[in-house]
């Protein structure tokens, strides 16, 4: 019971990551119905121009910024040139064109820092937090802390501001969002600079909580995130973090009962199954 | 007040207008009809900015905006109601009036107010979500969220289009109503006998091109129903 | 001809096969991130069939061509409704758990005094038929080669048939195809199967090939420039996806002063011309304007 009790919370911390991943990876789904499959690398951009800087200062919230600029810029970059010339064409050329400049951006950091491991300056220096037989790290708590933060703010300015109307008008009907005078385009980029800030931040939240940086967080990033968007049912900002959540708990228990290698099996299956069921909520109209 | 000439507007290879040109004088109520697949909707998709067009002008009050993506369209004055209303389905019947107001940013409360003496059955539901609303309400609906941009100029793709006869009557008698106000009025219609009780101006295409042009006594109203394919439409 | 150049061909032919698979799928209108998986599934089974069952390469093709189709057929199957981003997804979820069955599948014979077989993550060595029978690496291209050029003459002949009208009509629009009488649930999964027998062919002989394989061979790194191969050499004839390959291997691979930066050059490359050209190289247009100007 005790394990049990344990590995759901360290499933639950583990997904929090997860969970904000699947936001950011439904954000831009939700705007320009198109998977980005440059959202990993460019969070992995993000945390690479942090590492590389955290060699001269040491300084968290600037590492954190530096982060979260890096990732933007990547993420603005990819959406000038693979998603906004490709608005009203086939969806396909937008995603191969996200995947070409996904090994552009790999390649960059790489060449950044060639290695294949760095650490990274620690996000808390104790240890963890005890409440009786259980023990959670405080990096975790930091990580749900930042999660829980940003679907509130996240809540506040879809549906308490200008803005945000326009964005949910935009993700509800394009096409009518542009005959009530909203610039589409404009709406659309802003969104993506929004999700790769978030992305941005959990990059640097997740290699600062594991204390190093490797070149496997770009595909890493992707898959996860993409794995939480769609479990959560493709298209909801709500089903993203219950998807994340979900994908935090399957892995934690998996792994304890299966073992590791069952892992990553497990997520994969229970993917393939809802697909292939098809339940209601999971949204299987087309995508595009 | 507009003023299309020769627009051409192709999907592809195929063109959906041949060179189209017609006018909108200001203050009127201006309809156009024809049959399916005239091009009666790509035309009004132009000139609201969502389609692009191949050549030909399309000038409002004096100045070009044949080039001007959609929003930009909203801003100069002009408003379309599209085909199908585009309503959207998740928001409320008050977040849609504010999509609608995107661009006025603040101080359109006052609108918001006049719309829903001018729409009671809008108001009522104010706080309910516009997919659930019946298909006339989502056309008032849609009628009030582009007026929310307060237009001088306000299109209209087939607004009695699925709706039922009582309904279509309210519809047109808003259409009056608007136009008494000071808008003018460019509508769609494949209820030609409505249109043609209200409209000042009418134009008839087929194919592409613009056939017919005239005032409602210029042509005999069977004729004009025969021309554009309508079959019976005594509503 | 030197051994370096023989190595690329030989790659360009042998990728070839699993950039078709995801092409013939892209005209059927839908995107896959799994063609992967059936590549490792033609690999391990005609290794199997070669290295531990005796049997020559022609039979191992064989075998490992209809695992691939029946692999492909039960996601084909479960995902029939599915279209766009969740169909990708199934078939991404699919490739990637055919990968980690490949991880655990231990079987090893006594084959000649040796231990062969699948190792898990040790992988599966030993698949020398071909290099045992004293073919060179250039009597081998020329197998692949061969194979290529029939599969080719394949699609040639499926591009001017009724078939493959209907299945560009199917990707075009299926709900248009599905209202002219298109049984169109049982041309996708006969379009699913196809492209997995497809991937397994190459598989397999890439497999001879390497004669030593591992699960990591056959991840979504493959599978997502599989399908940019297609798309980026054009979506209009068969040929294109070869020349995506092409391109890839051959014109980057050669220009060895790109060493280290092949990725950032290539990478931003290939997003501008998705810019210019959204159906790739050799798309419908174009393929369509070479044809009617005899």
């Amino acid at each position: 019971m005790i394990d049990f009790i344990q590995n759901t919370l360290d499933g639950l911390t583990a997904g929090a990551s997860y969970a904000l991943l699947g936001v950011g990876f439904t954000l831009i789904f939700g705007v320009l119905r198109r998977a980005n499959l440059s959202y990993g690398p460019a969070i992995m951009f993000g945390a690479y121009l942090a590492t590389w800087a955290s060699f001269s200062f040491k300084g968290l919230l600037l590492l954190a910024a530096i982060a979260v600029a890096g990732t933007v810029l990547a993420g603005v970059y990819v959406e000038r040139l693979c998603f906004a010339p490709h608005r009203r064409g086939p969806a396909a050329a937008a995603m191969v064109a996200s995947f070409a400049i996904w090994m552009q951006l790999e390649e960059f950091a790489t060449l950044l820092l060639p290695r294949h491991l760095y650490a990274f300056p620690a996000l808390y220096e104790g240890g963890p937090l005890n409440f009786g037989p259980f023990f959670v790290r405080v990096e975790s708590l930091l990580i749900l802390l930042a999660a829980v933060a940003t679907c509130i703010a996240g809540w506040g300015i879809l549906y308490a501001t200008r803005f945000g109307i326009a964005v949910r008008a935009v993700i509800d009907d394009p096409r009518a969002a542009e005959l009530s005078g909203i610039n589409v385009g404009a709406v659309s980029l802003r969104v993506f600079a929004a999700a790769s800030a978030i992305g941005g931040l959990t990059g640097f939240l997740i290699v600062a909580s594991h204390e190093q940086v490797t070149p496997m967080l770009g595909m890493w990033s992707t898959l996860k995130g993409m794995l939480a968007m769609m479990l959560g049912g493709l298209g909801s900002l709500p089903g993203a973090i219950a998807g994340g959540l979900a994908l935090g708990l399957i892995e934690a228990h998996s792994q304890w009962y299966l073992g590791p290698q069952f892992r990553d099996f497990i997520a994969y299956l229970l993917l393939f199954a809802l697909l292939a069921a098809r339940p209601r909520w999971m949204n299987t109209r087309s995508a595009y | 007040m507009l003023r299309v000439h020769d627009l051409v507007t192709a999907y592809g290879k195929i063109e959906a207008l041949k060179g189209v040109s017609l006018e909108v004088a200001q203050g009127s109520i201006t309809c156009l009809l024809g049959p399916n697949g005239a091009g009666k909707t790509t035309l009004m998709m132009t000139i609201a900015g969502v389609l692009k067009p191949k050549s030909g002008s399309i000038r409002f009050s004096e100045s070009e905006i044949s080039a001007l993506p959609a929003h930009a369209i909203v801003s100069r004055g002009i408003a379309l109601v599209p085909e199908n209303r585009l309503v959207f389905p998740t928001m409320t019947v008050l977040e849609n009036l504010h999509a609608g107001a995107y661009q006025r940013r603040n101080g359109f409360a006052e609108d918001i107010e006049r719309l829903f003496v001018r729409f009671p059955r809008l108001k009522e539901r104010s706080e309910q979500l516009a997919g659930t609303l019946s298909g006339g309400e989502q056309q008032m609906l849609a009628v009030a969220r582009a007026l929310m941009s307060r237009p001088k100029l306000l299109l209209m793709d087939e607004p009695s289009l699925g709706l039922a006869p009582l309904i279509v009557e309210e519809i047109f008698a808003i259409i009056a109503e608007l136009h008494r106000d000071g808008t003018t009025i460019f509508l769609v219609e494949q209820n030609a006998h409505m249109a043609l009780k209200v409209a000042h101006r009418f134009y008839l295409m087929e194919q592409g091109r613009v056939t017919f042009s005239g005032d409602p006594g210029s042509l005999a109203e069977d004729e004009v129903i025969r021309r554009a394919y309508l079959g019976s439409s005594k509503n | 001809m030197d051994e370096y150049a023989i190595g690329v061909l030989t790659s360009i032919g042998l990728l070839s096969f699993v950039a078709a698979s995801a092409y013939l799928l892209l005209t059927a209108g839908e995107l896959s991130f799994g063609q992967q998986g059936f590549f490792g599934v033609g690999a391990y089974s005609g290794g199997i069939a070669t290295a531990m069952l005796g049997l020559p390469l022609p039979v191992g093709i064989l075998m490992a061509m209809l695992f691939g189709a029946a692999a492909a057929a039960l996601v084909g199957l479960s995902t029939l409704r599915l279209r766009g981003l969740h169909f990708a997804m199934a078939t991404l979820a699919a490739a990637e758990m055919l990968r980690i069955l490949f991880e655990l599948f231990h079987w090893q014979m006594e084959v000649g005094g040796e231990t062969v077989g699948p190792d898990g993550t040790q992988g599966f060595r030993g698949i020398r038929w071909v290099f045992e029978r004293g073919v060179e690496p250039l009597g081998f291209l020329f197998i692949v080669y061969g194979m290529l050029a029939f599969m080719v003459l394949c699609f040639v002949f499926l591009e001017r048939s009724k078939l493959g009208a209907t299945l560009r009509a199917l990707g075009e629009d299926p709900q248009l195809a599905g209202m002219l009488g298109i049984d169109v649930l049982r041309l996708k999964l006969a379009v699913v199967a196809a492209a997995g027998a497809l991937a397994a062919l190459g598989g397999a002989l890439f497999a001879h090939h390497n004669t030593y394989i591992e699960p990591r061979n056959f991840d979504i790194m493959l599978g997502v420039h599989s399908l940019a191969y297609a798309l980026i050499g054009g979506l209009g004839t068969v040929f294109g996806p070869l020349l995506g390959v092409a391109l890839d291997l051959g014109v980057l691979e050669g220009t060895r002063f790109f060493q280290g930066y092949r990725m950032i050059v290539f990478g931003g490359l290939v997003a501008l011309l998705l810019v210019w050209r959204p159906r790739g190289l050799l798309d419908e247009r174009f393929v369509h304007w070479l044809r009617t100007r005899r």
